[in-house]
This record gives C-alpha cells, structure tokens and sequence, in this order.
C-alpha cells in the first residue's frame, strides 16, 4: 500500500472533519430557518402580553434617560407608562414589565424571562398564589422601596432573597425612570 | 473596576461554580482523591477557562455580525476542543510531571460543563472581552477552590469507617453537600 | 443483543448515573421539579439514541485520530436541533432548563456511549444501548427528583400536575427549602446511589444463594 505523506495525511483528516461539520452546519441552518420565525413571534407575543399586563391598553415606545442602568425600554399608553427593566437576579438577568401611572404610582408588575432557582426565586414569575401574592405586593407603591430585611415592607420571597431583592431594585429602577421623564 | 470585583467574589465564593452553580462535577469527583492532582487540575482548568472565554468571545462577534447565533454550542465546543489538544501538547513538553499526573483527565477538560458553562454564561450576560476573561479565570479560581477544599476532605474521609452501601462516592456526595451548605453562607455577598 | 438484559444494565447494574457516575451536572442542578427532570431524561434519551444511531453508522468512515472531534460536532448538532426545537414548541421547558440545555453536549453519558459502545457495534444495537442508558438516565433522574421536590416544597409533579403547581403533600410551612439548593442536590445523589449499591449488593447475594442450594 503506498504511504500517505504527513501533509497528505493531515489534510484527509481536516477535510473529513470539514466536512462532517459542514453538514451538521446546513442541517442546523434547515432547522433553524423552520424553528426561528415560531420563537420570534412567540417572543413578540410574550413582550406585547406583558406591556398589556402591566399598562391596560398598550402603548408605544418612546426616548427616555436612565441612571441605572437598568432600563431598557419605555412605552407610553394613555394609562401612563410600561418599562422594561433587567435586574441582575441570582441566576441570572430578570426582565421584567413594570407598569407605571402618570403620578408615579405602580400599577403593576410582569416578570417576561428568568433564570431563578425552580421552587424558590423562580415563584417571582410563576402562575401560582405565591407568585401572584409577591407581585401584586409593587401595585399602588410608589417612592422607593425595598425588602422587609432592608427595613422596606416588601416581603420577600421565602428562601428567595436575592430574586427578591432584584425585582424591587427593578420596579425602583423603573419608579425613577418615569420621574425623570417629568 | 467593581464589575471585575464583583465577579471574582460572585464566581470565587457566593456563586461557586461547583458548589452553587453545579459546572464541573465530573471532574471534582474524578481528581479529588489527592490535594496536588486537584490543585494541578484546578489550575489547568483555570488556564483553559480563561483561554477559551477570550476566544469564544472573538468567536461569537463573527457568529453575530454573520447572523449565525444557532451555531454557537457547534463552534464552542469546537474550539473547546482545540484549546485543550493545544494545552496538552504544551504540557506534555514543559510540564511532564504534570502531565503524567493528570492522565486521562486532561483531555477530559474538554467535556468539562464548567468550560463551556462559563463561555455560555458570558454570552448569556453579554460581558465585554475583559469581563469574559476575568469571569473565565474566576470561575476557574472558584473551581480549584472548591476542589482542593474537597480533596483535603476527602483524603480525611476515606481513612474514616463507614457503612457499606456508603462507601466511595455516596459519602464523598454527602460531603460534598455539607461543603456546599456551609457555601450557602457566602450567598450575601454579592456587591455587583 | 439481549433487550432484556441490556434493559436491566441500563437501569440498574450500568445505570449512567447512580454507577458510572456520568452526566452529574445535570441531574444535580435540575433536578428540583418533576417537569424538569422528565424533560432533561427525554430529551438527553432522543439525542443519546440519535448521536449513537448517526455514530455507529458513520463508524468505519470516521478517522480514528479525529474521532472525538468528530462525535462532539455530531453530538452539539443534535443538541442544538433539540435546543432549537424546544426553544419554539415548549419554551417553558426551554426556560426552566436554561444554560443546561446545550451543556448537554459535555453530557459525558452521549460522548460516552458514543466511545465505548456505537463506535464499535451495528446501527441496531447503538440504537438500543442509547435508548436504555437513556430510559436509566431518566429514571434516576425522576427518582431524584421525586425525592428533592417533596422534601424540598412539598408538592409532586411541579410543573405537570395540577396546572403547575403540583399536588401538595406536605403543608408549606414544613419543607426544608435547602433540598432544592444545590445541598439537597448533593445530598439526596448520595443517599440514591448508596441505595441503588445497597439494591445491586442484596440481589447478588440472592442469586448466589439461589445457586447455593441448586
């Protein structure tokens, strides 16, 4: 049998592994161009029910300044505002839908996407009692608030304090945005 | 400056990637028997975790600007792979003690969650390349930490008499917990 | 090839988790509602048998020099697929596993199976040993998440059962909520595999004692 030459041999293997990647590469494009228009619009509806959520009527989305660093969307509706805030939590960003009233007062909170422990922080967004009893906690504040263990009169999640404490710097963050929007 | 502060506490100690975040078990139960193996491990993890952060940073911008986002885990597993075949080849001329002492487990850096749990972790953030980097290298200091403690009380473990069934990993397991509970206590600490 | 016995392997005498100790990462940091474990088990199952089908296929056509590289670009392919396939149909599931979805890849059971067994044996027989060590990943997977969510939040089948928040069992004031942290984790691993020894030492004195009084 004739013996390959080292740079023969090296580029047989390259190539097969070329190529091996290069058809995993186009079934990924295949499947991705099948899944990516489904997880877009199931993204837009997920932002668009969360702005309905906090600000009943919707609203569109306009400049704003922010110290915190927090913000990264607002949307003004007839009701006042909806803003998106991301608080660093425990596992990871929270993003979330704060409602806020043309005075300054909170109408209510939505958590869009989070990467919290299951059974502990991730009660903030969950459907349960116990969610819906921590968010609806923010409607009516207003100023700055802060936790029960911070001398605040939010209670915390229960072994959640962390995620806790993030969505009240969230709901804070987006309290002081609309302030400043005068 | 207090971002980079930040991270290297939140991956040294409050979010431990072991004890907290759960990367890299395989390993911390495969190369805790002895204290120099794991802390030889542990800084060859670190090494390859920053390295590969740096890289894999570089890597996605092209993935982004190309619109190729779904190919992510292909190309970082990919170049993963690269960095460690490169690490070992450098060690095995430098290092040969250390190559040796490791074995079978450097190549085995490669499926190690920590590596690719650290560059999906960056992505996920969007850190820029510094804070890739020190997350990266912090990670593995976290690492190393977590397992060196853990060889120490694993060697103490091992010489103790207990039951059957328990015997080899169920009780490093249980140790492990009792490492991870006292970890818990770190879980204040985070100023960033 | 015997599915009987390769079914009884993969459930309990080779069982990936509790005895050859693979896929740790996973089983420990998800494990804490029943909708995560049967996802992650299904979902490692499908790319396990998938990986091990294309592997074993493509096995005297692969390089041995490249053979790693080679099964970790077919194996994240999968993962990806199943990523991508999640993220659209049950984003929930996407969700609730987050970043552990595409660290499946470094999941040492596929790259495992992949080295030891389908890169040495027919397309069938891949097929299977992929679908078994699968079905016994998950179902130490569900064991320990059994064990975690009731001792951790009282409840059973979070995340299926009734509408998410799963039966209640024990009242909510009295689980310890450190069985859900990465404590219970390690903690309820352990107690699970130094049963599954205890189990796989009493049936093989059993059997001795059977053949003792043949």
């Amino acid at each position: 049998m004739k013996t390959e030459s080292t740079v023969k041999y090296v580029a047989r293997l390259a190539l097969t592994l070329l190529l091996i990647t290069a058809v995993v590469a186009v079934a990924l494009a295949g499947v991705n161009a099948i899944t990516q228009p489904r997880i877009e619009t199931f993204n837009a509806q997920k932002l668009q029910s969360a702005i309905e959520e906090v600000l009943p009527g919707g609203g569109e989305s306009v400049a704003f300044t922010d110290d915190t660093g927090l913000v990264s969307t607002v949307y003004k509706g007839e009701n006042g505002y909806a803003v998106e805030v991301r608080p660093a939590g425990f596992g990871g960003t929270i993003t979330m839908m704060v409602g806020v009233s043309g005075d300054g007062k909170v109408l209510g909170i939505s958590v869009v996407s989070q990467a919290e422990t299951a059974g502990l922080g991730a009660v903030c967004a969950a459907t349960t009692s116990a969610g819906e009893a921590f968010r609806g906690q923010f409607a009516g504040t207003s100023g700055s608030l802060a936790v029960n263990k911070d001398g605040g009169e939010i209670d915390a999640i229960t072994g959640a304090t962390i995620t806790s404490r993030a969505v009240t710097t969230g709901v804070n963050a987006a309290l002081s945005c609309v302030a400043n929007m005068g | 400056m207090q971002a980079i502060i930040g991270i290297l506490i939140a991956a040294l100690l409050s979010q431990n990637f072991i004890l907290v975040k759960f990367y890299g078990i395989c390993p911390f139960m495969g190369v805790s028997k002895k204290i120099d193996t794991a802390l030889g491990m542990g800084m060859a993890v670190t090494f390859v975790m920053a390295l590969a952060s740096a890289v894999c940073y570089g890597l996605n911008l092209a993935l982004v600007a190309l619109k190729l986002e779904y190919m992510q885990t292909v190309v970082f597993i990919l170049a993963i792979a690269s960095i460690v075949q490169v690490v070992e080849m450098f060690l095995k001329k430098s290092v040969p003690a250390l190559y040796k002492a490791l074995g079978v487990f450097l190549p085995l850096i490669t499926t190690n969650c920590a590596v690719l749990g650290v560059v999906l972790v960056n992505v996920q953030n969007s850190y820029n390349f510094l804070l890739s980097t020190v997350n990266g290298a912090a990670g593995g200091l976290g690492f190393t930490l977590a397992i060196v403690l853990f060889a120490s009380v694993r060697e103490r473990v091992n010489k103790a008499d207990c039951p059957e069934c328990f015997k080899g990993f169920p009780i490093a397991l249980i140790s492990a917990g009792l490492l991870a509970l006292a970890f818990m206590g770190f879980s204040g600490l985070s100023i960033f | 090839m015997n599915f009987k016995k390769q079914f009884r392997e993969g459930l309990l005498t080779k069982n990936p988790v509790t005895v050859q100790l693979l896929g740790m990462c996973s089983t420990l940091a998800i494990t804490t509602s029943l909708f995560n474990g049967i996802g992650m088990g299904l979902a490692v199952t499908i790319i396990l048998t998938c990986s091990n089908i294309l592997i074993s296929a493509l096995r005297k056509v692969i390089p041995s020099q490249i053979r790693i590289a080679a099964y970790i670009t077919i194996i994240a392919g999968f993962v990806t697929i199943v990523d991508l396939l999640l993220q659209a149909f049950i984003p929930a599931l996407s969700e609730s596993l987050g970043v552990f979805i595409p660290l499946i890849v470094v999941n040492c059971i596929i790259l495992g199976r992949a080295e030891a067994f389908a890169s040495k044996n027919g397309v069938l027989a891949s097929a299977v040993d992929g679908l078994t060590q699968g079905i016994g990943y998950t179902v130490a997977l569900i064991i320990v998440c059994v064990i975690r969510e009731l001792l951790g939040s009282g409840t059973f089948g979070g995340g299926l059962l009734n509408g998410g928040e799963g039966i209640r069992i024990i009242p909510a004031q009295y689980p310890a909520m450190q069985m859900v942290m990465p404590v219970g984790g390690f903690l309820v691993l352990g107690f699970v595999i130094a049963g599954s020894q205890w189990l796989m030492k009493y049936l093989e004195k059993k059997s001795k004692k059977k053949e003792a009084a043949k």
